[in-house]
Parts: structure tokens; sequence; C-alpha cells
């Protein structure tokens, strides 16, 4: 297994948030956590890439327990995490963005990874020297992407990759990961959107209210009666 | 003329000053998100330090700047690390007690240290003044250094900022911390950094003023600071070439205050101007804008 997240607590402040989930993540896999709004899937991602902390159990990442590993750590260790809302560097340029995406890579790698990175979204190459506060939401999206995969991850972790996308622009973003799927990547995949997402993945669980109440190949949730009446609109 | 063109000559050296320190302020509220209060005590430490290399110690003045800008920088260092670290998470009122505490307690441990008697800074910048329009305007040595040495550091800011990789990770925490972290970046360093640059910078300043006003005590610190982080806030408080307008215009508006209007009202009218700049513009002149597309 790539990732093994084994019994999660998290609280904020009094509030328990995620109720010791346990799930996993096994290399080249697409794996997706759907779930409501609230059910805790972001709260799930910020705790693995250690934003947030878990008051018990372990999260394995590569068989070292990560759990206790600040989150500038994890990047250089095979994890990149692309946060919910984005949150590419408003006043940076595009490729200012990349490079920090490349902040714990060696220089003379820098270079190879942007070329793979504007090979994949050539749009970012043409507004490289553009402010990413100018640019649209789905380009926004793709340079959240393309900065996460300048650290040559292992597991790229996407929160809500398709929020406030137009729908053709879903379809774009979901295609992208497609690829990087087929490129060898492995991705964790986080999405309100659950028709997209278990249409991508290999296997989904289902996150209610801080715990996992269903986990099947993706099929199967696709066609399974109460993952059909609760998210995917009957 | 000449009178309008001496006070502007002694404005924009004054300001350059100013914006030396200013920059310390502005750094540190981009990157920490806090007003240092105890910036302008550094720079009190940072003259008392110069002053006894030089006097006492008869060290070249150059070595008493260097001393000075090593010391500032781990006081910095230190005391982000012991009083501003551990309130990461507090409420920013507490930081900013916080930082006014930091401020008393280095008057008060250099009262301790160093007595409360005024000590007379030796005048290290030698030289006879630039003499223009057949010697009637005169550009003293400090007023170039002054000058250059805020324009080097500006360039040099800009530099680092713009184009090496921890000026851009600074620019990155700057913006949005939590993104920061996850491409790698170790927030801590990135802020103790900042602290460590904006503390140099202080001891600079801080000489550099003793060359214009060169009573030292240990209250030295509190005037220069407040003004110049009334220039920063004038140029836009997070902003580099904020704290430079900033600090230029206030150091002509003080001199022309001072020699037009009254030197007893120099500093009321010092203030004033920012009480207007803020009601018209809340961001400051240069405050950011943030270009945002949804």
């Amino acid at each position: 297994m790539l990732l093994t997240v084994d019994n999660m607590d998290v609280y904020y402040g009094a509030i328990h948030a995620i109720k010791g989930i346990s799930f996993e993540v096994a290399e080249g896999e697409i794996v997706t956590l759907i779930g409501a709004n609230g059910a805790g899937k972001s709260t799930t991602l910020k705790t693995v890439s250690g934003l947030l902390r878990s008051k018990t159990g372990s999260i394995v990442f590569e068989d070292k327990d990560i759990s206790n590993v600040p989150p500038h750590k994890l990047v250089a260790q095979g994890l990149a995490h692309v946060p919910e809302g984005r949150r590419v560097f408003l006043q940076m340029t595009v490729e200012e963005n990349l490079e920090m995406g490349a902040y714990t890579q060696k220089n003379a790698n820098v270079d190879g990874h942007l070329d793979k990175v504007y090979e994949l979204f050539p749009r970012m190459k043409e507004r490289r020297r553009q402010i990413a506060g100018t640019l649209s939401g789905g380009e926004q999206q793709m340079l959240a992407m393309g900065r996460a995969l300048m650290s040559d991850p292992k597991l790229m972790m996407l929160d809500e990759p398709s929020m406030g996308l137009a729908p053709i622009l879903v379809d774009q973003i979901f295609d992208i990961i497609k690829d990087l799927h087929k490129a060898g990547t492995t991705i964790l995949l986080v999405e309100q959107n659950a028709q997209m997402a278990l249409s991508v993945a290999d296997r989904g669980y289902v996150l209610e209210t801080g715990k996992i109440v269903k986990s099947a190949p993706a099929k199967e949730l696709l066609n399974d009666a109460s993952v059909k009446a609760a998210y995917l609109g009957g | 003329m000449v009178i309008f063109l001496t006070r502007l000559i002694n404005g924009i050296s004054l300001g350059s000053v100013y914006a030396i320190i200013a920059l310390g302020y502005t750094m540190v509220y981009g990157i920490a998100k806090m007003l240092n209060f105890a910036h302008g005590d550094v720079i009190m430490v940072g003259a008392y330090v110069c002053f006894f290399a030089i006097s006492s110690y008869h060290l070249n003045p150059v070595v008493g700047v260097l001393l000075a800008m090593l010391v500032c920088t781990v006081l910095g260092m230190v005391i982000e690390r012991l009083a501003y670290k551990p309130l990461r998470q507090a409420p920013s009122l507490a930081v900013l007690i916080t930082a006014i505490g930091v401020s008393y307690f280095l008057q008060n441990g250099a009262q301790l240290l160093w007595g409360t008697n005024n000590k007379m800074f030796p005048a290290f910048l030698k030289g006879n003044a630039l003499q223009l329009m057949d010697g009637q305007l005169k550009i003293s040595v400090t007023t170039v250094v002054n000058v250059v040495v805020c324009v080097v550091v500006m360039l040099a800011l800009t530099w680092f900022t713009g184009k090496t990789k921890m000026g851009k990770a600074m620019r990155a925490c700057s913006e949005d911390k939590g993104a920061a972290q996850l491409m790698g970046i170790n927030v801590d360093t990135t802020i103790s950094m900042t602290f460590a640059i904006g503390s140099a910078l202080a001891a600079v300043a801080g000489v550099l003023y003793m060359s214009s006003y060169p009573i030292l005590v240990p209250t030295t610190g509190s005037m220069p600071g407040i003004k110049a982080f009334t220039a920063a806030v004038f140029g836009g408080i997070g902003s580099i070439p904020g704290a430079l307008l900033g600090g230029l215009l206030l150091g002509i508006i003080e001199i022309f205050a001072g020699g037009y209007i009254s030197t007893q009202l120099q500093n009321a009218i010092v203030f004033a101007v920012l009480i207007v700049v803020l009601l018209v513009k809340p961001t400051g002149l240069l405050g950011k804008q943030i270009r945002e597309k949804v």
C-alpha cells in the first residue's frame, strides 16, 4: 500500500470532525472519497498532509509513519496536496507558482518538470508570465494541479478540483486526471461531484458525518441504490 | 529656491533612513502579518553596538556597522523565536501587546546596560560636501551615503524577492502560508529569515540616523521607529516600493513642515498627513490591490 490511514480521529476544538476512519490507497490507483458538504472529506486530506493532526491511529505513507511529520517535509517524500479552492499564489506569475511547486526539488530538475507540466497544460505555457490572479477559475485549477506535479509526487491528493467550474471545464479537469493516472500517478480524489469522481476512480469510500459508511469498487458504488439516492441525484 | 532645494535634499536624506526602517516593518507585516513595534528599539541597539565599536574599541566605522548588523540580526531572530513564535496562533491583539512589551523590554534593558546618559555618537561620515550652484547648495556626505544606501538596499531587496528561491518563498508565505507549506516551504524558517533581514536593515538605519541626529539614549529608536511605521502605512504596508515612497515622502514632509511652518508642530503635521492619507486611501498610497478574477 502506498498510503494506509488507520483509525484517524480529528477534532476542531470540541467538534469531533473525523471519527476513527481507515482507508488505503494502492500504487497506481485512483481512489475517491465522496460525501456531502461537511462530511469531513477536506479534513481528511488536510490531516494526511499534516495541516491538521489526528488524535489517534496512524498514517503510513510508503511504510513510514507520517502522522507527526510537519507538512512542509511531506512534499519531498512524494506527497502533493492540491487544496480546496486552488490556493494558487494570486500575486505571483504562473511560472513562479510552478517554481514554488518545485521548491523541494533540486534546481537541476526544475526545468525538466516545467517542460512536462507545460506539455500537459499548454495554456500555462502561453500564460507563464501572467499574474495568477488574472487567470480564470479553470486555469487556476490547472495551475494548482501543475504546481503540485512540479514536486514529482508519488501520491497526488486533489480536493474538489471541479468546484465552481463550468461543466465543460469539469470535463477537461477530469480528462487531465485520467491522463495523470495513465502516466502512473496515484491519485486520492475528494469530490462533491460523485458521478464524475466515481466514473474515473478505481475504488471509492463514502464519508458521512466523519465516518466511512461504505467502501467498494467505484463501479459498484455507481450502481448502489443508497449512493444513487444520496449523491447521484436518484 | 536654494532654501527650498536644501530642504528638499534634507528631506530626501532623512526619508531614505525612514524608508530603510519602514522596510523592516513592511516585510515583517507582509509575512508574519504582525506589527513589530520593537523594530524601532532594534535600531537603538544597533546604534549602541556601533557606538561602542567606534568609540570604545576604536574599530573602523564600517566594521562597527557590520558588527551592529550581526548583533541586530541575531537579536531580531531571538525576539521572533522567544516572543512571537509561541503566539503564531494567538489573536493579533495579543501579538501587538507582546510587541509593545518587547519594545519596553529593550529600552529598559538598554538603560540597565548602558545607562540613561546621552552619548554623543561620533561623526564618522567625514568629507567635504558636494557644492552646487556656485557653492550655494551643499549636499553633505551624510546625504549622499543615506541615499546611496537606500537605493542599494531597495535594489537588493527587489532582486532578492523577485529572483531568488528564498525571496519567492517569502512572497508565497506572505500570500498564503497554508499553501506555501504544501509546497514544502518551511514557514517558520521563512519568518525567522524575514526578521533577520529586517533587523539587519534596522542596524544600518540606526547608524545612518545617528549621523544626522547624533544623541544616543535608550529611547532613541522610538521616534524614528514610529515615524517609519507611519511611512510604511503611508506607502501601503506590506509593499516594498510603498515603504520607499512612504519613507521619502514622510522625510520631505517633516523637513518642509519644520522649515516652512513650525519646528514645534513638525511631528504633529507628519502624523496629521498620515491620518488624511488613510482617510482618503485606507490601504496607503501603494497598498496592495489584489487583481482577482473568479
